[in-house]
Protein backbone atom coordinates (compact mmCIF):
# COMPACT_ATOMS: atom_id res chain seq x y z
CA UNK A 1 0.00 0.00 0.00
CA UNK A 2 1.75 3.51 -1.19
CA UNK A 3 -0.52 5.61 0.80
CA UNK A 4 -2.44 4.99 3.94
CA UNK A 5 -5.95 6.51 4.39
CA UNK A 6 -6.45 8.91 6.61
CA UNK A 7 -7.70 8.27 10.04
CA UNK A 8 -10.25 10.09 11.96
CA UNK A 9 -10.97 8.15 15.03
CA UNK A 10 -9.12 6.99 17.57
CA UNK A 11 -9.72 4.71 20.66
CA UNK A 12 -7.41 4.80 23.13
CA UNK A 13 -7.81 1.75 25.41
CA UNK A 14 -6.35 3.44 28.24
CA UNK A 15 -6.21 -0.03 30.53
CA UNK A 16 -8.08 -3.06 31.14
CA UNK A 17 -8.50 -2.80 34.97
CA UNK A 18 -11.87 -2.38 35.86
CA UNK A 19 -14.55 -2.23 38.97
CA UNK A 20 -17.42 -3.49 36.89
CA UNK A 21 -17.53 -7.53 35.66
CA UNK A 22 -20.00 -7.03 32.61
CA UNK A 23 -20.81 -10.46 30.62
CA UNK A 24 -20.66 -8.52 27.38
CA UNK A 25 -17.47 -6.87 27.39
CA UNK A 26 -15.49 -6.35 24.35
CA UNK A 27 -11.66 -6.47 26.54
CA UNK A 28 -10.00 -9.45 24.93
CA UNK A 29 -10.85 -12.46 26.88
CA UNK A 30 -7.18 -12.85 28.10
CA UNK A 31 -7.01 -9.38 29.00
CA UNK A 32 -5.55 -10.79 32.79
CA UNK A 33 -2.43 -11.53 31.01
CA UNK A 34 -1.34 -8.04 30.03
CA UNK A 35 0.45 -6.21 31.81
CA UNK A 36 2.92 -2.96 31.49
CA UNK A 37 0.72 0.01 30.38
CA UNK A 38 1.55 2.21 28.54
CA UNK A 39 3.33 5.23 30.28
CA UNK A 40 1.47 9.22 30.45
CA UNK A 41 4.65 10.40 27.84
CA UNK A 42 4.05 7.32 25.22
CA UNK A 43 -0.02 8.06 25.64
CA UNK A 44 1.11 11.74 24.70
CA UNK A 45 3.31 11.05 21.90
CA UNK A 46 0.45 8.63 20.75
CA UNK A 47 -1.72 11.74 20.66
CA UNK A 48 0.54 14.07 18.74
CA UNK A 49 1.45 11.22 16.22
CA UNK A 50 -2.74 10.33 15.91
CA UNK A 51 -3.27 14.56 15.32
CA UNK A 52 -0.79 14.71 12.73
CA UNK A 53 -2.15 11.65 10.98
CA UNK A 54 -5.46 13.45 10.57
CA UNK A 55 -7.43 11.86 13.56
CA UNK A 56 -10.04 14.45 14.77
CA UNK A 57 -12.11 12.09 17.27
CA UNK A 58 -9.96 10.38 20.39
CA UNK A 59 -12.02 7.99 22.62
CA UNK A 60 -10.64 7.52 26.33
CA UNK A 61 -11.66 4.21 26.55
CA UNK A 62 -10.88 1.13 28.81
CA UNK A 63 -11.73 -1.00 31.27
CA UNK A 64 -12.17 2.04 33.05
CA UNK A 65 -10.26 5.13 32.22
CA UNK A 66 -10.92 6.80 34.96
CA UNK A 67 -8.76 4.45 36.81
CA UNK A 68 -5.87 5.58 34.92
CA UNK A 69 -4.26 8.85 37.61
CA UNK A 70 -2.97 10.78 34.74
CA UNK A 71 -6.32 10.71 32.59
CA UNK A 72 -6.27 14.75 33.45
CA UNK A 73 -3.01 15.31 31.79
CA UNK A 74 -3.87 13.22 28.72
CA UNK A 75 -6.36 15.18 28.35
CA UNK A 76 -4.41 18.38 28.38
CA UNK A 77 -2.40 17.09 25.90
CA UNK A 78 -4.94 15.76 23.76
CA UNK A 79 -6.90 18.95 23.71
CA UNK A 80 -3.53 20.91 23.22
CA UNK A 81 -3.57 18.69 19.55
CA UNK A 82 -7.00 20.11 19.09
CA UNK A 83 -8.50 16.59 19.52
CA UNK A 84 -12.31 16.23 20.14
CA UNK A 85 -12.39 14.17 23.64
CA UNK A 86 -15.26 12.13 24.85
CA UNK A 87 -14.28 9.66 27.96
CA UNK A 88 -16.18 6.08 28.00
CA UNK A 89 -16.80 5.38 31.38
CA UNK A 90 -18.61 2.79 33.75
CA UNK A 91 -18.94 5.92 36.46
CA UNK A 92 -18.86 4.28 39.49
CA UNK A 93 -15.23 5.50 40.33
CA UNK A 94 -16.34 9.34 39.64
CA UNK A 95 -16.87 12.19 41.72
CA UNK A 96 -17.70 15.97 42.00
CA UNK A 97 -13.61 16.79 42.37
CA UNK A 98 -12.92 14.29 39.46
CA UNK A 99 -15.27 15.26 37.27
CA UNK A 100 -14.47 19.06 37.84
CA UNK A 101 -10.89 18.55 37.40
CA UNK A 102 -11.40 16.75 33.88
CA UNK A 103 -13.44 19.49 32.56
CA UNK A 104 -10.96 22.09 33.66
CA UNK A 105 -8.62 19.74 31.52
CA UNK A 106 -10.76 20.48 28.65
CA UNK A 107 -13.04 17.34 28.16
CA UNK A 108 -15.64 17.65 26.25
CA UNK A 109 -18.24 15.13 26.16
CA UNK A 110 -19.04 11.71 28.63
CA UNK A 111 -20.09 8.56 27.42
CA UNK A 112 -22.05 6.82 31.26
CA UNK A 113 -22.86 3.32 30.49
CA UNK A 114 -25.76 1.53 32.38
CA UNK A 115 -26.59 -2.29 32.37
CA UNK A 116 -30.15 -1.98 32.80
CA UNK A 117 -33.50 0.24 33.86
CA UNK A 118 -33.83 -1.54 36.81
CA UNK A 119 -31.09 -2.18 39.80
CA UNK A 120 -31.54 -6.22 39.53
CA UNK A 121 -31.01 -6.47 35.82
CA UNK A 122 -28.27 -4.00 35.74
CA UNK A 123 -26.59 -5.55 38.79
CA UNK A 124 -27.44 -9.03 37.29
CA UNK A 125 -24.99 -7.87 34.30
CA UNK A 126 -22.54 -5.97 35.70
CA UNK A 127 -21.72 -8.38 38.77
CA UNK A 128 -21.62 -5.70 40.79
CA UNK A 129 -23.19 -3.17 42.62
CA UNK A 130 -23.15 -0.46 40.77
CA UNK A 131 -26.48 0.96 39.50
CA UNK A 132 -27.52 3.33 42.27
CA UNK A 133 -24.21 5.15 42.09
CA UNK A 134 -24.50 5.39 38.09
CA UNK A 135 -27.90 7.27 38.89
CA UNK A 136 -26.28 9.81 41.10
CA UNK A 137 -23.21 10.44 38.96
CA UNK A 138 -25.57 10.92 35.70
CA UNK A 139 -27.16 13.33 37.93
CA UNK A 140 -23.52 14.97 38.62
CA UNK A 141 -22.19 15.18 35.31
CA UNK A 142 -25.59 16.76 33.88
CA UNK A 143 -25.11 19.28 37.16
CA UNK A 144 -21.96 20.28 36.22
CA UNK A 145 -22.48 20.78 32.52
CA UNK A 146 -20.99 17.96 30.67
CA UNK A 147 -22.91 16.89 27.56
CA UNK A 148 -23.31 12.97 27.79
CA UNK A 149 -24.50 9.86 25.82
CA UNK A 150 -26.09 7.45 28.29
CA UNK A 151 -24.93 3.86 26.59
CA UNK A 152 -26.70 0.62 27.10
CA UNK A 153 -25.76 -2.72 25.41
CA UNK A 154 -28.67 -4.50 24.87
CA UNK A 155 -29.35 -8.27 25.26
CA UNK A 156 -31.79 -10.43 26.52
CA UNK A 157 -31.66 -9.48 30.10
CA UNK A 158 -32.79 -6.42 29.55
CA UNK A 159 -33.98 -5.33 26.10
CA UNK A 160 -37.72 -5.76 27.17
CA UNK A 161 -36.45 -2.79 29.25
CA UNK A 162 -35.73 0.12 26.30
CA UNK A 163 -38.96 1.95 27.03
CA UNK A 164 -37.82 2.34 30.31
CA UNK A 165 -34.22 3.04 29.25
CA UNK A 166 -35.59 5.60 26.94
CA UNK A 167 -37.29 7.34 29.91
CA UNK A 168 -34.31 7.42 32.21
CA UNK A 169 -32.15 9.16 29.53
CA UNK A 170 -34.75 11.92 29.18
CA UNK A 171 -34.91 12.26 33.12
CA UNK A 172 -30.73 12.19 33.36
CA UNK A 173 -30.52 15.05 30.44
CA UNK A 174 -28.83 12.75 28.16
CA UNK A 175 -28.28 14.42 24.96
CA UNK A 176 -27.92 10.84 23.45
CA UNK A 177 -29.05 7.28 24.28
CA UNK A 178 -27.22 4.38 22.85
CA UNK A 179 -29.22 1.48 22.28
CA UNK A 180 -26.11 -0.85 21.39
CA UNK A 181 -27.11 -4.58 20.91
CA UNK A 182 -24.57 -6.72 22.41
CA UNK A 183 -21.88 -7.31 19.44
CA UNK A 184 -20.72 -11.19 20.19
CA UNK A 185 -17.02 -11.25 20.15
CA UNK A 186 -14.75 -11.99 23.33
CA UNK A 187 -16.58 -11.71 26.54
CA UNK A 188 -19.98 -11.12 24.22
CA UNK A 189 -19.10 -14.61 22.62
CA UNK A 190 -18.15 -16.37 25.48
CA UNK A 191 -21.49 -15.59 26.96
CA UNK A 192 -23.57 -15.44 23.80
CA UNK A 193 -26.35 -17.92 24.07
CA UNK A 194 -27.51 -16.28 27.28
CA UNK A 195 -27.16 -12.97 26.04
CA UNK A 196 -28.91 -13.69 22.46
CA UNK A 197 -32.76 -11.71 22.67
CA UNK A 198 -35.38 -13.72 20.60
CA UNK A 199 -36.20 -12.49 16.73
CA UNK A 200 -39.09 -10.72 18.29
CA UNK A 201 -37.69 -9.28 21.42
CA UNK A 202 -35.22 -7.54 19.13
CA UNK A 203 -37.42 -6.24 16.62
CA UNK A 204 -39.84 -4.96 19.31
CA UNK A 205 -37.31 -3.09 20.99
CA UNK A 206 -35.94 -1.84 17.00
CA UNK A 207 -39.66 -0.61 16.63
CA UNK A 208 -39.60 1.14 20.21
CA UNK A 209 -36.59 2.97 19.59
CA UNK A 210 -37.27 3.79 16.22
CA UNK A 211 -40.34 5.50 16.78
CA UNK A 212 -38.91 7.19 20.18
CA UNK A 213 -35.90 8.83 17.39
CA UNK A 214 -39.04 10.27 15.66
CA UNK A 215 -40.67 11.43 18.76
CA UNK A 216 -37.53 13.02 20.24
CA UNK A 217 -35.73 14.29 17.30
CA UNK A 218 -34.09 17.80 18.74
CA UNK A 219 -34.34 16.53 22.10
CA UNK A 220 -32.79 13.36 22.22
CA UNK A 221 -30.76 11.64 19.74
CA UNK A 222 -31.34 7.71 19.39
CA UNK A 223 -29.13 5.39 18.16
CA UNK A 224 -29.95 1.81 17.48
CA UNK A 225 -27.11 -0.59 17.15
CA UNK A 226 -27.84 -3.15 15.39
CA UNK A 227 -27.51 -7.07 16.19
CA UNK A 228 -26.24 -8.51 12.68
CA UNK A 229 -27.43 -11.99 13.69
CA UNK A 230 -30.79 -11.10 13.83
CA UNK A 231 -31.32 -8.62 11.34
CA UNK A 232 -29.17 -10.54 8.84
CA UNK A 233 -27.62 -7.45 7.40
CA UNK A 234 -23.57 -7.85 7.20
CA UNK A 235 -22.05 -4.63 9.28
CA UNK A 236 -19.38 -2.63 7.14
CA UNK A 237 -17.61 -3.39 10.44
CA UNK A 238 -15.00 -0.15 11.05
CA UNK A 239 -15.93 1.18 7.93
CA UNK A 240 -13.36 -0.52 6.58
CA UNK A 241 -10.37 -2.15 7.60
CA UNK A 242 -7.22 0.33 8.85
CA UNK A 243 -8.97 3.17 6.62
CA UNK A 244 -10.67 5.60 9.04
CA UNK A 245 -10.59 3.93 12.71
CA UNK A 246 -7.21 2.78 14.49
CA UNK A 247 -7.44 1.22 18.43
CA UNK A 248 -4.75 1.27 21.01
CA UNK A 249 -4.70 -1.22 23.66
CA UNK A 250 -3.32 -0.61 26.94
CA UNK A 251 0.38 -1.80 25.83
CA UNK A 252 0.31 0.07 22.73
CA UNK A 253 -0.88 -2.23 19.95
CA UNK A 254 -2.16 -0.49 16.97
CA UNK A 255 -5.68 -2.54 16.09
CA UNK A 256 -7.76 -1.78 13.38
CA UNK A 257 -10.57 -2.79 16.09
CA UNK A 258 -10.56 -3.56 19.18
CA UNK A 259 -11.49 -7.16 18.74
CA UNK A 260 -8.90 -7.74 15.69
CA UNK A 261 -6.38 -9.82 18.08
CA UNK A 262 -8.76 -12.91 17.87
CA UNK A 263 -7.20 -13.28 14.79
CA UNK A 264 -4.44 -15.61 14.75
CA UNK A 265 -1.54 -14.86 12.63
CA UNK A 266 -2.27 -10.92 12.12
CA UNK A 267 1.04 -9.23 13.48
CA UNK A 268 0.26 -5.32 15.23
CA UNK A 269 2.80 -3.46 16.30
CA UNK A 270 2.81 -1.16 19.30
CA UNK A 271 3.91 2.47 19.67
CA UNK A 272 7.01 1.62 21.54
CA UNK A 273 8.29 -0.19 18.62
CA UNK A 274 7.61 2.04 15.63
CA UNK A 275 5.92 5.45 15.00
CA UNK A 276 2.26 5.39 14.90
CA UNK A 277 2.47 7.16 11.43
CA UNK A 278 5.33 3.96 10.16
CA UNK A 279 2.71 1.51 11.73
CA UNK A 280 -0.29 3.24 10.20
CA UNK A 281 1.01 2.62 7.05
CA UNK A 282 3.34 -0.22 6.79
CA UNK A 283 2.15 -2.68 9.57
CA UNK A 284 0.93 -6.04 8.03
CA UNK A 285 -1.96 -6.25 10.94
CA UNK A 286 -3.27 -3.35 9.06
CA UNK A 287 -2.65 -3.83 5.44
CA UNK A 288 -4.10 -7.72 5.31
CA UNK A 289 -7.61 -6.74 4.90
CA UNK A 290 -6.83 -2.96 3.60
CA UNK A 291 -8.71 -2.25 0.22
CA UNK A 292 -10.42 -5.78 -1.37
CA UNK A 293 -7.95 -7.64 -3.33
CA UNK A 294 -7.75 -10.06 -0.26
CA UNK A 295 -11.31 -10.66 -0.84
CA UNK A 296 -13.04 -14.19 -1.63
CA UNK A 297 -16.42 -14.95 -3.62
CA UNK A 298 -18.69 -14.35 -3.39
CA UNK A 299 -17.83 -10.95 -2.03
CA UNK A 300 -15.27 -10.23 -4.56
CA UNK A 301 -17.79 -9.99 -7.36
CA UNK A 302 -20.16 -8.58 -5.29
CA UNK A 303 -22.32 -4.84 -5.75
CA UNK A 304 -21.85 -4.49 -2.93
CA UNK A 305 -18.47 -4.89 -1.85
CA UNK A 306 -17.46 -1.43 -1.49
CA UNK A 307 -20.67 -0.70 0.73
CA UNK A 308 -20.15 -3.54 3.67
CA UNK A 309 -16.51 -4.99 2.75
CA UNK A 310 -17.58 -7.90 3.11
CA UNK A 311 -18.92 -7.45 6.43
CA UNK A 312 -16.73 -8.23 9.68
CA UNK A 313 -13.48 -9.73 9.50
CA UNK A 314 -12.77 -11.11 13.18
CA UNK A 315 -16.84 -12.82 12.80
CA UNK A 316 -16.17 -14.01 9.36
CA UNK A 317 -12.94 -16.14 11.31
CA UNK A 318 -14.65 -17.18 14.17
CA UNK A 319 -17.71 -18.18 12.18
CA UNK A 320 -16.37 -19.47 9.66
CA UNK A 321 -12.94 -20.22 10.39
CA UNK A 322 -11.71 -17.66 7.54
CA UNK A 323 -10.79 -14.44 8.07
CA UNK A 324 -11.07 -13.57 4.58
CA UNK A 325 -14.41 -15.32 3.81
CA UNK A 326 -17.51 -13.28 3.35
CA UNK A 327 -19.41 -12.98 6.88
CA UNK A 328 -21.60 -15.76 7.69
CA UNK A 329 -23.90 -12.66 8.69
CA UNK A 330 -24.53 -12.43 4.46
CA UNK A 331 -27.13 -14.82 3.42
CA UNK A 332 -24.90 -15.50 0.43
CA UNK A 333 -22.44 -17.04 2.90
CA UNK A 334 -22.56 -21.03 2.72
CA UNK A 335 -21.79 -20.44 6.50
CA UNK A 336 -25.17 -18.71 6.66
CA UNK A 337 -25.63 -22.41 9.33
CA UNK A 338 -23.49 -20.80 12.14
CA UNK A 339 -25.35 -17.90 12.24
CA UNK A 340 -28.90 -19.26 12.35
CA UNK A 341 -28.21 -22.29 14.75
CA UNK A 342 -26.38 -19.68 17.53
CA UNK A 343 -29.75 -17.82 17.40
CA UNK A 344 -31.80 -21.13 18.11
CA UNK A 345 -29.38 -22.31 20.37
CA UNK A 346 -29.45 -19.39 22.50
CA UNK A 347 -31.10 -21.09 25.50
CA UNK A 348 -28.62 -20.76 28.36
CA UNK A 349 -28.59 -19.12 31.26
CA UNK A 350 -25.44 -19.41 32.92
CA UNK A 351 -23.50 -16.33 32.78
CA UNK A 352 -19.30 -16.03 32.56
CA UNK A 353 -18.60 -13.01 34.45
CA UNK A 354 -15.75 -10.79 33.19
CA UNK A 355 -13.04 -10.75 35.55
CA UNK A 356 -9.29 -11.71 35.96
CA UNK A 357 -10.07 -15.04 37.51
CA UNK A 358 -12.26 -16.15 34.64
CA UNK A 359 -9.86 -14.12 31.83
CA UNK A 360 -6.90 -16.30 33.10
CA UNK A 361 -9.62 -19.67 33.73
CA UNK A 362 -10.21 -19.02 29.76
CA UNK A 363 -7.05 -18.40 28.44
CA UNK A 364 -4.86 -20.42 30.66
CA UNK A 365 -1.63 -21.29 28.45
CA UNK B 1 -44.96 31.33 14.19
CA UNK B 2 -44.09 32.84 16.96
CA UNK B 3 -41.47 30.75 18.50
CA UNK B 4 -39.94 30.42 14.96
CA UNK B 5 -39.42 34.36 14.94
CA UNK B 6 -37.82 34.28 18.36
CA UNK B 7 -35.69 31.44 18.17
CA UNK B 8 -32.19 32.51 18.94
CA UNK B 9 -30.19 29.24 17.92
CA UNK B 10 -26.94 28.41 20.06
CA UNK B 11 -24.65 26.00 19.09
CA UNK B 12 -25.04 22.75 21.40
CA UNK B 13 -22.33 22.59 23.75
CA UNK B 14 -21.33 19.03 22.92
CA UNK B 15 -20.31 20.44 19.06
CA UNK B 16 -17.58 22.53 18.34
CA UNK B 17 -15.86 24.17 15.21
CA UNK B 18 -12.96 23.51 14.18
CA UNK B 19 -10.36 24.27 11.31
CA UNK B 20 -8.77 21.16 9.66
CA UNK B 21 -5.57 21.95 8.83
CA UNK B 22 -4.96 18.35 6.83
CA UNK B 23 -7.85 18.94 4.76
CA UNK B 24 -8.13 22.69 4.73
CA UNK B 25 -11.83 22.34 5.64
CA UNK B 26 -14.29 23.65 8.55
CA UNK B 27 -15.87 20.81 10.49
CA UNK B 28 -18.64 20.56 13.24
CA UNK B 29 -17.23 18.06 15.35
CA UNK B 30 -19.40 16.43 17.98
CA UNK B 31 -19.19 12.66 19.68
CA UNK B 32 -18.94 10.30 16.96
CA UNK B 33 -19.42 12.20 13.95
CA UNK B 34 -17.87 14.81 12.15
CA UNK B 35 -19.55 17.45 9.86
CA UNK B 36 -17.78 18.32 6.82
CA UNK B 37 -18.88 22.30 6.26
CA UNK B 38 -18.88 24.21 3.46
CA UNK B 39 -17.88 28.06 3.73
CA UNK B 40 -21.49 29.24 4.02
CA UNK B 41 -21.66 26.53 6.77
CA UNK B 42 -19.31 27.60 8.74
CA UNK B 43 -20.38 30.84 8.86
CA UNK B 44 -23.86 30.00 10.13
CA UNK B 45 -22.49 28.40 12.73
CA UNK B 46 -19.97 31.24 13.79
CA UNK B 47 -23.38 32.80 13.73
CA UNK B 48 -25.38 30.77 16.07
CA UNK B 49 -24.15 32.49 19.71
CA UNK B 50 -27.89 32.38 21.11
CA UNK B 51 -28.68 36.05 20.71
CA UNK B 52 -28.80 36.53 16.92
CA UNK B 53 -32.07 35.58 15.87
CA UNK B 54 -32.31 33.59 12.54
CA UNK B 55 -33.14 37.13 10.65
CA UNK B 56 -30.34 38.85 11.72
CA UNK B 57 -27.96 35.88 10.98
CA UNK B 58 -29.41 35.56 7.79
CA UNK B 59 -28.32 39.79 7.90
CA UNK B 60 -24.62 39.34 8.80
CA UNK B 61 -23.83 36.50 6.29
CA UNK B 62 -25.61 38.92 3.88
CA UNK B 63 -22.43 41.07 4.61
CA UNK B 64 -20.37 38.28 3.88
CA UNK B 65 -21.42 37.17 0.85
CA UNK B 66 -22.70 39.85 -0.90
CA UNK B 67 -23.93 39.62 -4.34
CA UNK B 68 -26.23 36.35 -3.21
CA UNK B 69 -30.13 37.76 -2.74
CA UNK B 70 -31.36 37.59 0.66
CA UNK B 71 -34.42 35.33 -0.41
CA UNK B 72 -31.74 32.70 -1.40
CA UNK B 73 -29.53 32.95 1.71
CA UNK B 74 -32.42 32.99 3.92
CA UNK B 75 -33.56 29.45 2.29
CA UNK B 76 -30.07 28.22 2.62
CA UNK B 77 -29.70 29.25 6.45
CA UNK B 78 -33.33 27.68 6.68
CA UNK B 79 -32.25 24.42 5.18
CA UNK B 80 -28.73 24.29 7.34
CA UNK B 81 -30.34 25.04 10.78
CA UNK B 82 -32.77 22.56 10.78
CA UNK B 83 -30.43 19.95 9.83
CA UNK B 84 -27.92 20.30 12.46
CA UNK B 85 -30.70 20.98 14.52
CA UNK B 86 -32.39 17.65 14.18
CA UNK B 87 -29.29 16.16 14.81
CA UNK B 88 -29.63 18.25 18.52
CA UNK B 89 -27.12 20.19 17.54
CA UNK B 90 -28.22 23.75 18.31
CA UNK B 91 -30.08 24.79 21.45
Amino acid sequence: MSEAPRPYTLVAELTYRCPLRCVYCSNPVDFAHLRNELSTDEWRRAFSDAAQLGVIQLHFSGGEPVLRDDLCELIQHARACDLYTNLITGGTLLDEDKLRGYRKAGLEHIQLSIQGASVDTAEKVAGVRSHEKKLEVAQLITAIGFPFTLNVVLHRLNIHEVPELIQLALKLGAQRLELANTQFYAWGAENRSALMPTREQYLRAQDVAVAALEKYRGTLEIAFVQNDYLSGEPKPCMGGWGRSYMCIDPVGAVLPCHAARVIPGLKFESVRERSLAEIWRDSPGLNTFRGDAWMLEPCRSCERKDIDFGGCRCQAFMLAGNAAAADPICRLSPHRAAVTSAIDAAASDELIYRDAHNSRRLSAV
Amino acid sequence: MDGAQSWRPRLASRARLKFDRVANQQMLLFPEATLILNETGAAIVRLCDGARSVEQITGALAQQFRGVERETLRREVDAFLESIRARGLLQ
